[in-house]
């Protein structure tokens, strides 16, 4: 078990694989990494040694920023935009799609699942 | 797509010459403006505009954060009151 950045303990994947469970990084972030630090493609994570580890974690701590701090800065975008006014804000607060997409039909990832009209008929055959 | 940063910020240039003037005449009146399309710039700070929205002038008043947005984002076009769900459950 390797814990990277805090919470994650990714598997016996690849190292570019299971780097990818951490929350900001993914396959180009992952494979910069590998490849910065000398780590062949084929490495599993539990044949890293403690030393490749721990520069890993370094290398994560000073480039990226992961998880929580990631989070964080991606909610106050959101709540910047909603604290605004402007139309990107008054999408946020809606719940509806932000970047001009139609909402006659679909659109179902933002407003969540489809609510039966109520009263209205069905069409028969 | 981004706009290419050599061309620098969209601004009717008009709109330049209003904000100054307000500011030399020091009284806080709105400024009504139809260029929805122009972005705001830091010189703007501090100053309220009516931005047309097609019915209406609705008073925008410009803060730091607002630098680098257009006027027409803070000025709706379309009012969608929702939908009448219950009088449809009624009548159902």
């Amino acid at each position: 078990m390797a814990r990277i950045a805090g919470v994650n303990i990714p598997t016996n994947k690849r190292v570019t694989i299971s780097l990818r469970y951490i929350y900001g990084i993914g396959p180009k972030k992952a494979q910069d990494i590998c490849t910065q630090l000398g780590i062949p493609d084929d490495r599993r994570v539990n044949q890293l040694s403690d030393d490749e580890v721990l520069r890993i974690r370094e290398l994560i701590d000073r480039e990226f920023r992961v998880e929580g701090d990631l989070r964080r800065e991606v909610a106050m975008n959101i709540k910047r935009l909603m604290d605004l006014g402007c139309y990107r804000g008054l999408r946020h607060r809606r719940g509806l799609p932000v970047r001009g997409q139609r909402t006659h039909t679909n659109a179902r990832t933002r407003k969540g699942k489809a609510v039966a009209i109520a009263g209205k008929k069905k069409v028969t055959k | 797509m981004a706009r290419s940063v050599w061309k620098g910020p969209f601004v009717d240039g008009y709109l330049l010459n209003k904000a100054e003037a307000s500011r030399a005449s020091s009284r806080n009146e709105i400024i009504k403006i139809w260029s929805r399309r122009s972005t705001i710039l830091p010189q703007f700070v501090g100053l309220t505009f009516g931005v047309y929205n097609g019915h209406k002038f609705l008073p925008v008043q410009v803060t730091e954060n607002m630098v680098g947005h257009k006027f027409g984002e803070f000025s709706p076009t379309r009012t969608f009151t929702g939908h009448s769900a219950d009088k449809k459950a009624k009548r159902g």
